[in-house]
């Protein structure tokens, strides 16, 4: 196995275990809004914060899936016209859009951190549940982290390809 | 460069870096970051883009998006589709064609509770084809109904489409789903009726199944409540003003796990496996709608949409001349993108032109997505397509495509139709008093 090869298992076996994460956040998104229906319509009880439960779940529940989602493929893309040029020309073209990618997920995971800071340096906070954002902005910075992973990942191997030929 | 020619060569760079096949929502994050950064300077586009990122993904009005995404999943993996099949397939089955009938009632049926026309296709596909197969179908007739039934997944409501839609132009999503009900009842008898015609043309492509008792109607017609039930509570609560969007996605996302909890079909790894094929559609709506977000920005600082709809709403020809043409270009460009990011790309553009022309913008919102269900099947990108080839790897994506023209044609007439006659999407939301 070679150290490419690893690390693309490294960020598979990262990127999964972060949608985990993702996951229980997303669940928790449609628990929280039926209990919160049911316990408002039927027992005039509705969930504390529930509003602000769901924005930070759902950030949660994003970003951490972004990786996964990333490696399987999910995102949408437009695949007519790269398929109809030479295979090498296409390993090219896969090599200065994952170099993009790379590079543009670091700055996003840079600023990300950055905000996040200035989220905790003012003390921004949820408004009913005043649950403090800045650890969830940590949070989904981090989540990014495996995103640059694997662009880093995939640019490698097609620069390997390039060089090669 | 003046904002406008800015505008311009930003739209020209994120049409240049989706050809590179980057992802849609990363290239317009990209793109908009890029030109907000020579508009603006590079330190505002820092600070756009982990705003637009962090306020985005964190949207209370968005999650509305991954729970309905979410009840689709659940349903996908509950056996509701099955049952939703048995039952219009015992009623209809016995005639000729009824089989590919019984497809279209069925599908109508799943894109009630589910929002998604690839889940729609693959979870008919993956019950109708075989069937027809053993009872000796036309290869063509059944792989073109269950690719173009299940492009009515976006217009019958919950519509995934639709939310987006309504999000980005602030319109109400209760309308919306209400304005495609009709519409996508419609489409669906469009649908039967060419199945009928194919089959009184050429009898030998649908062959009649076999007899059922009234009994057995009866029977089965059981097997569709919770589906029904689902259905009038999610969509019926959002009518009657019982629950928010976000609410009902909720709701129905329980529901649909409840229902298959109960009939024992979603055992926990199940339960997973489909939770988490919902989290990554959900994941790749919001991030496209983050990357129109950032996009977005860059647009209304280059002044494009506003200069753009002074300049068509100045134009010396019918506004409905001007619609045609939007038409045309969502038809066109179906073929090469996906329904929802075209949807998402372009809205910030057309959006500002078609409220100047004056025309509604729910019957705008219920138009695209007619016109990008013909994307869907069409190709090169026709995505329900290839879901369908994956089911039935045997037959050629040529016979494929050719079993969906005729269907094409019901699509084409129904949005001929509903331009004539508006009234086909926004009668039934002019009854909404919220």
């Amino acid at each position: 196995m070679t150290g490419l090869d690893k690390f693309e298992k490294f960020n598979r076996k990262v990127s999964m275990a972060m949608e985990w994460v993702g996951l229980v956040a997303f669940i928790l998104m449609m628990l929280i809004t039926t209990v919160d229906v049911i316990g408002a319509k039927l027992f005039l009880l509705p969930v504390f914060g529930s509003l602000d439960m769901m924005m930070l779940a759902q950030l949660t529940a994003m970003t951490f899936s972004a990786a996964a989602a990333l490696i399987l493929g999910r995102h949408v893309q437009v695949e007519f016209f790269v398929l109809l040029l030479p295979r090498w020309v296409r390993t090219l073209v896969d090599c200065i859009v994952f170099f993009l990618g790379f590079v543009f997920f670091t700055i996003i995971v840079w600023r990300l951190f950055l905000y996040s800071y200035d989220l905790q340096i003012e003390g921004e906070v949820t408004p009913t549940a005043r649950i403090p954002f800045y650890p969830f902005g940590y949070g989904a910075a981090l989540a990014c982290v495996p995103v640059c992973l694997v662009y880093l990942s995939l640019f490698t191997e097609s620069f390997l390809k390039v060089l090669k030929r | 460069m003046s904002p406008e020619t800015t505008g311009i060569a930003g739209i020209a760079l994120l049409l240049f870096l989706f050809l590179l096949r980057m992802p849609v929502a990363f290239a317009m994050a990209f793109a908009g970051f890029i030109g907000f950064a020579y508009l603006s300077g590079i330190e505002s586009a820092f600070t756009l883009l982990a705003h637009d990122i962090f306020e985005t993904l964190s949207s209370y009005p968005l999650s509305v998006i991954p729970l309905f995404i979410l009840m689709g999943s659940f349903a996908f993996a509950s056996g509701i589709s099955q049952r939703l099949y048995t039952t219009s397939y015992t009623w209809v089955g016995q005639l000729r064609g009824g089989l590919t009938v019984a497809t279209v009632i069925a599908c109508s049926g799943f894109a009630a509770i589910c929002g998604s026309t690839a889940a729609t296709a693959a979870t008919m596909g993956k019950i109708a084809l075989p069937e027809m197969k053993k009872y000796g179908y036309d290869d063509e007739l059944a792989t073109g109904t269950v690719a173009a039934a299940g492009t009515l997944g976006i217009l019958i409501p919950p519509s995934t489409v639709l939310i987006v839609y309504g999000i980005l132009t602030e319109e109400s999503i209760g309308k919306l789903f209400v304005a495609g009900i009709l519409p996508g009842f419609l489409l669906s008898l469009f649908f039967i009726a060419t199945v009928i015609v194919l089959c009184l043309r050429n009898p030998d492509i649908g062959p009649p199944g076999p007899q059922t008792t009234w009994k057995q109607k009866l029977r089965a017609t059981t097997g569709i409540i919770e589906a029904v039930l689902l259905f009038l509570l999610t969509i019926g609560g959002l009518f009657l003003g019982w629950f928010s969007p976000t609410q009902a996605g909720a709701i129905g996302a329980f529901g649909a796990l409840a229902i298959g909890v109960m009939r024992r079909r979603l055992r926990l790894k199940i339960a997973i496996e489909a939770a988490k094929d919902g989290l990554r559609t959900a994941c790749m709506v919001l991030f496209i709608i983050t990357g129109a977000t950032v996009f977005g920005h860059f647009l209304a600082i280059s002044n494009i949409p506003f200069v753009l709809a002074e300049w068509v709403g100045g134009l010396p020809i019918p506004p409905i001349a001007v619609m045609a043409v939007m038409i045309f270009i969502y038809f066109i460009g179906g073929f090469f993108m996906d329904s929802m990011a075209l949807i998402v790309v372009t809205i910030p553009i057309f959006f500002p032109v078609v409220m100047k022309l004056g025309f509604d913008p729910i019957w705008f919102g219920v138009i695209i997505v007619l016109v990008g269900e013909m994307g869907v099947i069409t190709p090169p990108v026709g995505v329900n397509v290839f879901v369908i080839k994956g089911i039935a790897p045997d037959i050629p994506l040529r016979r494929i495509f050719r079993g969906i023209l005729p269907f094409l044609v019901a699509l084409i007439i129904l949005t001929v139709l509903m331009t004539v006659f508006p009234k086909i999407a926004t009668f039934l939301p002019g009854l909404i008093r919220y």
